[in-house]
């Protein structure tokens, strides 16, 4: 026991110096908390963030050496027309946006008129909004499959029901019929919630004074339920926004981006020109993914804007 | 009088609903019962509803055929991903909200506030150097690839963090009255009050890694080790011409999240509201 003592005691000598003392007081207990997340959050996200934006400015195969080439691939995608990444950028930028226009007013309409009726709180209104919720849990993949016969030619339901025999996932305007139906489907869920939230926050006397001045149920719709519901609205609006834009997994696996391309979107031109089965061409994928972000943080930059405004 | 004026817009969101709700469940009821239906039957007797045998043949192949496509072992798979993702986000998440939302110390507000700024960067950006960075870390093929990336979030830290203002100061300073430290603390007073909120984190990540297909598919070209959503693209692929056996595979890649479903319903209906109004 005394030989520990007598070792310790030449330590405590050099006291006028004031280091060590200061770093005492410095608490690294909050850093042990918060290092287990800094450090995947620099590793998975900050670091490919800029090591992303690098990668834009390269001529790359994943593999060898990359080749800084400035703007070159920025100027490739987007200007250069006799280029095949310019037709195919061009092209799945286009179709991107076509989905985004086409998805998202459903996304938002097809809830809002559930939660509204949900919000009447007829009977079994529990059990309806449990259906409405449950595809949202479900893995894209598991959905197209089950929506490619859902849409098949002779065996589909659908086609049987119309009595027609409609080629949806290989003929135009029906491919992208199908796979806004089956955005729709999926992903009205978290919407439909956000809105049955917002509809029970709406006073009721509101209500009731319209009714006494003799507003029927339409004009107390447009004139008392969306305005008042206007913040939700507007943000289911923008993420719903930014979920579309990153749409991959019903063109790819539908349609296959058919018929003629004509539902290729930018992810799988990423995807193809990234990890295809060719000769990676990390530069030209990383810059379509850019700009391809660009737009999403456009999006996200007006939510911030517009909930701001309100405050 | 009342009652009637207020019955009748009641009806009227009945059928609404009613009507909404059979279009949205029928491609629900008809994947399954095509699942049972045999696939000469399917192909050759026109169209019906329900079979006119029920088999079980879909599924007895697909669990037998293990070389291909082993829906079995990438369905263990996806259990594993989903469940050490799941652990480790719970982790990860509680600590750090625990210390942006609790304790003290220099650069914690700059910190956090930088975190929620990174927010706003879409995540497609990092698809191909995120690759490149697991690459590097040799994970290509590995769960870890499917397990970690994603626990790099903000979000959850966001929301857990608002639910803990909400938890009174009080009982932290009784705690550290008594002479806890901050771990002390963190696991004997917060974690249990935490509970709630931590179980809408849970679910969220579970369902939401069962669920991811881009990444996935990326990541994993070893037929062996991918999980089930990737499989079923490849699924799809070789079963292209018999429907009934990809309906037995997307029926079984549906149902650990049907259950989970089934039995913490309110904690996903609870936990949308609670995210859009801290956010809205």
């Amino acid at each position: 026991m005394e030989v520990p003592v007598k070792s310790m005691e030449p330590q405590p000598k050099p006291k006028p110096k004031i280091k060590p003392d200061n770093r005492k007081s410095v608490n690294w207990t909050p850093w042990v908390f918060i290092t287990p997340h800094l450090l995947i959050f620099s590793v998975f996200f900050l670091v490919p963030i800029i090591y992303g934006i690098y990668i834009s400015f390269t001529s790359w195969d994943l593999i060898g050496k990359a080749d800084f080439v400035g703007l070159a691939n920025y100027k490739e995608i987007l200007f250069q027309k006799d280029s095949s990444f310019y037709t195919q950028f061009h092209n799945g930028f286009k179709n991107t946006f076509i989905f985004v226009i086409l998805s998202v007013p459903g996304c938002i309409i097809v809830p809002l008129l559930l939660a509204s009726a949900l919000n009447a709180k007829p009977r079994f209104h529990k059990f309806f909004q449990s259906i409405f919720y449950m595809p949202t849990l479900f893995s894209i993949s598991a959905v197209v499959i089950i929506w490619t016969l859902m849409f098949n030619v002779n065996q589909g339901p659908i086609n049987n029901f119309l009595g027609e025999s409609i080629l949806w996932t290989s003929t135009q305007p029906y491919a992208w019929a199908a796979i806004v139906i089956l955005t729709v489907w999926w992903c009205i869920g978290g919407n439909m919630i956000i809105y049955q939230a917002a509809l029970n926050g709406v006073p009721r006397d509101l209500y009731e004074a319209a009714s006494i001045d003799g507003a029927n149920a339409v004009q107390k719709f447009f004139k008392i339920t969306l305005p008042s519901i206007r913040g939700p609205i507007l943000y289911t609006v923008v993420i719903t926004t930014i979920a579309q834009f990153n749409v991959y997994g019903q063109p790819l696996m539908l349609t296959g981006g058919g018929p003629a391309d004509s539902t290729r979107v930018l992810l799988m031109d990423i995807q193809q020109n990234a990890f295809g089965s060719g000769q990676p061409i990390a530069g030209i994928a990383s810059a379509m993914a850019i700009i391809l972000g660009l737009c999403i943080m456009v999006v996200t930059f007006i939510q911030f804007l517009l909930l701001r405004n309100k405050e | 009088m009342k009652s009637k004026l207020l019955s009748f817009p009641k009806l009227v969101a009945f059928l609404f609903l009613l009507l909404m709700a059979i279009i949205w469940v029928i491609p629900l009821v008809w994947g399954l019962v095509t699942s049972f239906k045999d696939d000469m039957e399917f192909q050759t007797m026109g169209f019906k509803f329900l079979p006119v045998e029920w088999v079980t043949t879909n599924y007895t192949s697909l669990l037998v055929d293990n070389y291909s496509t082993p829906l079995l072992q990438w369905f263990f798979n996806s259990l594993i991903i989903s469940v050490v993702h799941t652990l480790l986000v719970l982790v990860v998440v509680s600590l750090a909200a625990f210390a942006y939302g609790r304790l003290r110390f220099k650069g914690r507000n700059m910190i956090f506030m930088f975190l929620m700024a990174t927010m706003m960067f879409p995540a497609v950006v990092n698809l191909v150097p995120l690759y490149k960075i697991v690459d590097t870390l040799g994970w290509v093929n590995s769960y870890w690839a499917a397990i970690v990336p994603g626990a790099a979030g903000v979000f959850n830290i966001f929301l857990v963090r608002q639910f803990l203002a909400n938890i009174p100061l009080e009982y932290d300073e009784a705690a550290k009255v008594d002479g806890a430290g901050d771990f002390q603390i963190f696991f004997k007073v917060v974690l249990p009050q935490l509970k709630p909120i931590l179980m809408v984190v849970a679910l969220f990540s579970f369902t939401g890694s069962w669920n991811d297909f881009l990444w996935p598919s990326i990541v994993f070209n070893d037929i062996e080790k991918m999980p089930i959503t990737a499989g079923l693209q490849l699924l799809q692929g070789m079963y292209i011409s018999q429907p009934t056996i990809l309906m037995a595979g997307a029926v079984i890649a549906i149902i650990p999240t049907f259950i989970i479903y089934l039995f913490a319903q309110k904690y996903f209906i609870q936990s949308m509201s609670l995210s859009a109004g801290i956010k809205g």
